[in-house]
């Protein structure tokens, strides 16, 4: 079948991919054997079809579309081909070549444009984005004056600031917010998140708020729920990543009196090993 | 307005077969990644729900389902749909058509690299992807690619009148790459938490906002035009569509995080400018249903174009919920709930598959000359699509709004702390809403099974028909880099 539809190929001028293919679909349709068909193909025969295929809208085409062709020397082409056309006989007459503003095809075009640039429509998306960036992004995430009332910049150890790293990379904040904001249903979370903050805000809560959890539970419980304890995932990390994020989270105290004001003796016990 | 045929119609023939390739093997290669992402994000509910039984955090499972979802099924899919239609409206040869197959296999691989550095912990943990910061920079490099063939295709066009496509397209494929460059930039050691997390927002906002409606709903203009073969109701609603949708961009991802840490002004500018995200959708949405008036009846052996029909109206109810909780007064409910979680999934698993599924279905015959292998997968997909998406936004809506409300009720009546041991009593309810949401993923995967089913049974065993070839006008142009100006 290679032989013939290489033939075939040869003698319709197109790919021999898409004269096997569409000599299956002609066999099917006319009831031949797909060797059939490419035999007639390659001796140059046509092969009537039941019902010819539909020539598709593609068909009409205005005059003014092909004079503002820059090509005009270029003889008009066939259309989009439904192959095989089981040669040229077949082939629809050009679509340039109606005058007068006739079309070939009785139906009307349906894919309407209009004379434009297209790289105005560049130049229109281009700046739009700049000014949605510098207005939704750069806008509200510039930093504001706090003049003299407090900052929620934490002063992290270096093992909470490793630890920090697992907190995002184990996707942390994906369940946990560190920000605490001035309405109702946060009372009681922290101090209220400023804009200079230096956790990592997050943006669902579908766990509790670690703004401030190192004013609320010691290191062994961190641990414990890191580890699997309750309801709460097992993380599994190495020991040293896990000191570090219990430091992150045991350091995480945004209330004012909790630095003085440890927990409880176990959680101050275990904060100075995860320090060091 | 005078009414002109685009260059549809020119070619040289068996020129176009190579090109339409190219878009074959992006609609194949996109339909592997859907089922993959719904496996994946049917285990990120899973994790939600039973997060102790779970191997793998939500985060991280999250995260892979996202990088699947976004990247390796609607920019794989709908960069296949530009490069479907670029040379049927342009009259020009699709440029370097062996960059975008470098794309398509840079893409596919990337993700595949991206899930490994998830699952393995190597990544940032930042939101959608959380990928280390070095797999920004390839992944900047190939989203870049359909912004350069849509360009250069463009620049060596033989039409010289748009249709409204290629607005969208243009859009789209310009904004894609700035979106991720943004999001690049939100590793960059001087921004602060708060920029981080705006600019993480900004870019899961503007993807959905940008690229899946924008160019999904462009493509979609396209499909329903040629397919029923009837013209555009309204020029000018599609404009409003395309330029709302660019506008409305960003403003309900910063809602998401109203009384925050920023300044106090953005909550009333996302509220008010977050209404063009509805303008757009519904604009899309009127124009075609004006377009369709009339014709409905002919949907019936149009899967693909109910597809993207369905894609729309939900696009519609998606902007309208987003919209709806950017106003300060609901986000005191919503925000940081898993509200937002069904914002983020009806737009990616509900409009953007239903929008890539609207042109796959209808393009995918005539690039690979055999027809849809069945119409009933098709059908299944539209039918468990809406269904299971549905079913999980709505669980997901009700348990952010549940959650949301015992937050406030609980700090009310000083029932429980919510940052606490009372968690997880307050939160009780919402848990049961995540279990049925699970249950409605099991459907919407089924239906994204059907999806891949149809695509790939179309190009294996899909029967022989008589295939579209592009015939170009140019015969001589060069391929590559020639331009015609």
């Amino acid at each position: 079948m290679s032989e013939l539809s290489a033939a075939a190929a040869a003698a319709l001028g197109i790919p021999e991919a898409i004269v096997e293919r569409s000599a299956a679909a002609r066999a099917t349709e006319t009831g031949m054997t797909v060797d059939e068909v490419l035999e007639v193909w390659a001796g140059g025969g046509d092969i009537p079809t039941a019902a010819a295929p539909p020539i598709p809208e593609e068909v009409a085409e205005e005059p003014e579309a092909a004079e503002a062709a820059p090509d005009e020397g270029v003889p008009p082409s066939p259309p989009p081909a439904v192959l095989p056309p089981a040669g040229e006989e077949t082939v629809p007459p050009s679509p340039a070549a109606p005058s007068g503003g006739e079309t070939v095809s009785g139906k009307p075009p349906v894919l309407v444009g209009e004379a434009d640039n297209p790289m105005a429509v560049l130049v229109g998306v281009v700046a739009l984005f700049v000014a949605v960036f510098l207005v939704g992004l750069v806008g509200p995430a510039l930093p504001a004056e706090n003049p003299g009332a407090r900052s929620s910049e934490l002063p992290y150890s270096e093992a909470a600031l490793r630890g920090q790293h697992v907190y995002q990379s184990v996707g942390c904040a994906s369940c946990h917010t560190q920000m605490a904001r001035p309405v109702v249903a946060d009372v009681g979370l922290g101090a209220v998140t400023l804009n200079d903050s230096n956790q990592v805000l997050g943006s669902r809560r579908f766990g509790p708020d670690l703004s401030d959890v190192g004013s609320r539970v010691s290191a062994s419980q961190i641990e414990g729920v890191i580890t699997g304890l309750g309801e709460h995932p097992s993380l599994s990390l190495s020991p040293g990543d896990l000191d570090d994020l219990v430091a992150y989270l045991l350091e995480s105290q945004t209330m004012e009196a909790a630095p003085e004001e440890p927990a409880d003796e176990e959680g101050a016990a275990e904060e100075e090993p995860a320090e060091s | 307005m005078a009414a002109t045929q685009t260059a549809d119609i020119r070619a040289l023939l068996g020129a176009g077969a190579d090109d339409d390739r190219v878009a074959a093997a992006h609609f194949l290669v996109g339909a592997v990644f859907l089922v993959l992402a719904g496996a994946l994000e049917l285990f990120a509910l899973f994790s939600l729900r039973f997060a102790g039984l779970s191997p793998v955090s939500f985060g991280r499972a999250e995260s892979m389902a996202n990088v699947t979802v976004m990247i390796g099924f609607l920019v794989v899919t709908l960069s296949g749909g530009i490069y479907y239609v670029l040379p049927r409206l342009t009259g020009a040869r699709l440029w370097r058509k062996e960059l975008a197959i470098l794309g398509l296999v840079g893409t596919s691989g990337l993700v595949v690299i991206d899930l490994l550095a998830v699952v393995l912990g190597l990544g940032d943990g930042r939101q959608p992807f959380g990928l280390p910061w070095w797999l920004h920079i390839p992944m900047l490099g190939l989203l870049t690619i359909p912004f350069a063939i849509t360009m250069m295709t463009i620049r060596r066009r033989e039409e010289k009148r748009s249709f409204v496509t290629l607005w969208f397209v243009i859009g789209g494929a310009t904004w894609l790459p700035l979106l991720y460059l943004v999001y690049f930039a939100g590793d960059l050691p001087f921004v602060s938490s708060l920029g981080e997390a705006y600019t993480d927002l900004f870019f899961t906002a503007g993807f959905v906002t940008l690229w899946v409606f924008t160019v999904g709903s462009g493509l979609f203009y396209y499909t329903v035009v040629k397919e029923l073969e009837i013209p555009l109701a309204s020029r000018q609603l599609a404009a409003v569509g395309f330029w709302s949708l660019g506008f409305a961009a960003v403003w309900w991802g910063t809602a998401q995080l109203v009384f925050g840490p920023g300044p106090g002004w953005i909550a009333g500018v996302s509220a008010a400018l977050g209404l063009a995200f509805p303008i757009g959708a519904l604009a899309n949405a009127s124009s075609v249903s004006l377009t369709l008036q009339g014709h409905w009846e002919k949907l019936g052996e149009k899967p693909g174009v109910v597809s993207g029909v369905l894609g729309l109206y939900l696009g519609v109810v998606v902007a309208v919920l987003a919209s709806f909780a950017s106003f300060p007064s609901v986000g005191s409910v919503t925000a940081l709930t898993a509200y937002w979680e069904a914002i983020e999934y009806g737009a990616l698993f509900g409009v953007g598959a239903l929008l890539a599924a609207g042109l796959t279905f209808e393009a995918l015959p005539r690039v690979s000359g055999r027809d849809l292998s069945s119409l009933d997968r098709p059908r299944s997909f539209n039918r468990w699509t809406v269904i299971g998406v549905g079913g999980v936004m709505l669980c997901l809506l009700a348990a952010g709004l549940v959650s949301g409300y015992s937050w406030v009720a609980g700090s009310n009546s000083a029932a429980y702390v919510n940052a606490g041991e009372g968690w997880a009593e307050g939160a009780g309810a919402a848990d049961v809403l995540l279990l049925i949401a699970f249950g409605f993923g099991i459907i919407a995967f089924i239906g994204q099974l059907a999806y891949a089913a149809a695509v790939i049974g179309t190009v294996t065993i899909g029967r022989a028909v008589p295939q579209e070839v592009l015939v170009y006008r140019t015969a001589s142009a060069p391929e590559g880099d020639a331009a015609d100006e």
